[in-house]
């Protein structure tokens, strides 16, 4: 147990003394992170705010004044003034110097006015589908002509108050509290297990493949160490590191959220979870993340270089990934057992139980024990691999 | 005090595709060390002679626990290599220039890591400092990180990282490959020292010097099988005109032919 502490610190002290390593293991992530999320929120917003003070550039020919006048109220426009043939037109609008085209009937409001069941008057509109703003002024448009059908209905109905066939009275009795649970629920648990992955895989390899590449690895073998304690030492600092790592992502995606969701600013409220909540979560990740790095670890162990541990866990954290976003995009969380066995997956779903305040004890259990037990038959198998001398001195 | 018996080891090793090719040979298995039996006792030094691949650092890798021996045994005070490596683990230092230490510490960390690993305590663990980086003169740069000091240096300091725990066996691969003359002097004076203290050494090497200078037994190892083993004087009333160098390369010839000699 003493060499396992003092494998277990050297490997600690060799990445907090190290500035570049603290740079890009604890700092770089959470920033990154941060700086991605905040300049995507920031570019989608700008956006959205482009798309709705844009001053759509109509061309109309007959446009009655009772359709112009509800234009002014639902829609930012302007009229333009020249006149253009057809062919003109379609290549204003599809060079987007147009956004819409209207061409009414002359005599579009008399024969709205004289109907008696004969044909009915027609408006033309050319729009581009593909252009942002032709989309929107169509859109709001089709907004306009909606409430312009409706006030013709309107008046031709004897009694207008027929027009009204039910009242609608809605009460958004939602629960704020689980609410907000079910967007954490959504996306944290996939990012909480991409970030721990990317911790361990961004020290991991150094840690062991590293030291059978510069050959320092022969130097501890020689030591009256069990392979054991190294193996143990290794895989605890390496999980201490990891869940560091992660933190550092988890700070950068909370701070950039607000950005990200367009929330005005305020942070997401993740006061809405309780000590117990954070204890079982702590308790979940620390298991979790055992798994990850003496995977990795085991993976590290047998490459020969850093560059081909890298490669050896990439597959892997492909698979972790996938996992994740199933969760966040696929089914509901399932409430069957034995599917906790299965590792990255179960922590992952009943992280999101336990973030929408509805998860199963005994489920949480099977989960944190089924880890722990593929930790220890992990490293039972690495120990395997540090007494392997083809493993180690393969050159 | 603690004597080293190696008994009838055979190392056998699988040959991947490219050693294959560097050793020009279509088979898949190599046999490095071959019925190798010799003993080494306390204040004395035993010199492997051999050339490069005759596999001397495979048989000082057994010694040290390393790798283990495919056949036969290797005893240290009644302990074996193959059942009890951990505790021979604690009395023997194995020093090679394949032994790095990690660039990124300073001299101090690393001998306080490995007077940990031995379960040194605080007053051994300075006693022992003071000793050795002052006979190494590694007190100017011990907290200079290894990765910035020059290669004599390095290897000093991996000298005196390998014995913090006052080991009664040296295993030495090479002692003074790639050494300056400076450096290399100091390493064979030291080795002298630690026999007078007792310690039973072994070392391999493929210079002739070193083995004058160093040795008070030889065993020359040549593909993998030892050919003569006894006291330097005694082995030097084998060869023609009493010199060692005679004797090594009329083996060669007898061994390998004219040309690898």
């Amino acid at each position: 147990m003493r060499n396992v502490m003092t494998v277990f610190k050297k490997e600690i002290y060799r990445v907090i003394s190290d500035k570049r390593l603290v740079l890009t293991v604890f700092i770089v992530p959470g920033l990154s992170i941060f700086l991605i999320y905040s300049l995507m929120g920031t570019i989608i917003s700008s956006q959205m705010t482009e798309a709705e003070t844009h001053t759509a550039k109509i061309y109309a020919e007959h446009l009655p004044s009772s359709i112009e006048t509800i234009m002014d109220d639902q829609m930012r426009y302007e009229i333009v003034e020249e006149t253009y043939t057809r062919d003109e037109l379609e290549t204003m609008i599809l060079e987007g110097n147009l956004d819409l085209v209207m061409i009414f009937d002359e005599d579009f409001t008399a024969q709205i006015e004289a109907y008696q069941g004969s044909a009915l008057p027609s408006i033309e509109v050319l729009y581009n589908q593909s252009e942002q703003h032709s989309q929107g002024a169509f859109s709001r448009f089709q907004g306009v002509m909606a409430t312009f059908h409706e006030q013709v209905i309107i008046e031709r109905l004897e009694n207008p108050e027929d027009y009204q066939v039910y009242t609608l009275s809605p009460s958004n009795i939602m629960d704020e509290r689980a609410a907000a649970g079910a967007g954490f629920a959504m996306l944290m648990p996939m990012l909480i297990v991409i970030f721990l992955f990317a911790g361990a895989m961004s020290i991991g390899p150094d840690a062991i493949a590293g030291e059978k590449e510069r050959g320092t690895i022969a130097t501890l073998l020689v030591r009256p160490v069990k392979r054991s304690s190294i193996a143990l030492g290794k895989v605890l600092s390496l999980a201490v590191l990891s869940l560091l790592s992660a933190l550092s992502s988890f700070i950068g995606i909370i701070l950039s959220l607000p950005r990200l969701m367009q929330m005005d600013d305020n942070l997401p409220d993740v006061s809405i979870y309780g000590v117990s909540e954070y204890l079982l979560i702590l308790a979940l990740l620390m298991s979790t993340v055992l798994f990850i790095v003496a995977l990795i670890s085991i993976l590290s162990a047998y490459a020969k270089t850093i560059k081909e541990a890298s490669m050896l866990i990439m597959p892997f954290y492909f698979i972790a990934i996938i996992v994740g976003v199933m969760n966040s995009f696929g089914a509901d969380t399932s409430d069957a057992a034995l599917v906790h066995l299965i590792p990255i997956y179960g922590p992952i779903n009943v992280l999101s139980g336990i973030l929408m305040f509805d998860f199963m004890l005994i489920n949480l259990i099977i989960t944190i024990l089924s880890s722990l037990l593929y930790t220890a038959i992990l490293i039972v198998v690495l120990n395997k691999m540090f007494s392997s001398e083809k493993i180690m001195f393969q050159k | 005090m603690y004597e080293l018996v190696v008994k009838d080891i055979k190392k056998t090793f699988t040959l991947s595709k490219k050693q294959q090719k560097i050793e020009k040979t279509d088979q898949k298995r190599k046999v490095a060390v071959d019925k190798l039996s010799f003993t080494a006792h306390p204040g004395e030094i035993y010199g492997l002679l051999g050339p490069n691949g005759a596999g001397k650092t495979t048989a000082l890798r057994c010694i040290s626990t390393l790798i283990k021996p495919d056949e036969g045994d290797i005893n240290i005070n009644g302990l074996s290599v193959k059942h009890d490596s951990l505790e021979i683990r604690k009395h023997i230092a194995f020093l090679t220039s394949e032994l790095k230490l990690d660039d990124f510490f300073t001299p101090n960390y690393l001998f306080r890591y490995f007077s940990n690993l031995h379960g040194l305590d605080e007053a051994t663990m300075h006693e022992r400092k003071a000793k050795l980086f002052n006979r190494f003169g590694i007190e100017k740069f011990q907290e200079v990180k290894v990765g910035d000091l020059s290669t004599g240096m390095k290897q000093k300091l991996s000298i005196a990282i390998a014995l913090v725990h006052d080991p009664a066996i040296i295993i030495f691969d090479e002692p003074t490959n790639g050494l300056d003359i400076l450096t290399a002097r100091s390493v064979i004076n030291y080795l002298l020292e630690m026999k007078t203290e007792g310690k039973t050494i072994i070392i391999s090497t493929h210079i002739l010097d070193v083995v004058e200078k160093l040795c008070d037994k030889v065993g020359i190892i040549i593909d993998g099988t030892l050919q003569v083993d006894g006291t330097l004087s005694s082995i030097k009333t084998n060869s023609k005109d009493g010199t060692l160098e005679t004797l090594f390369f009329d083996l060669m010839e007898e061994k390998v032919g004219e040309d690898h000699a």
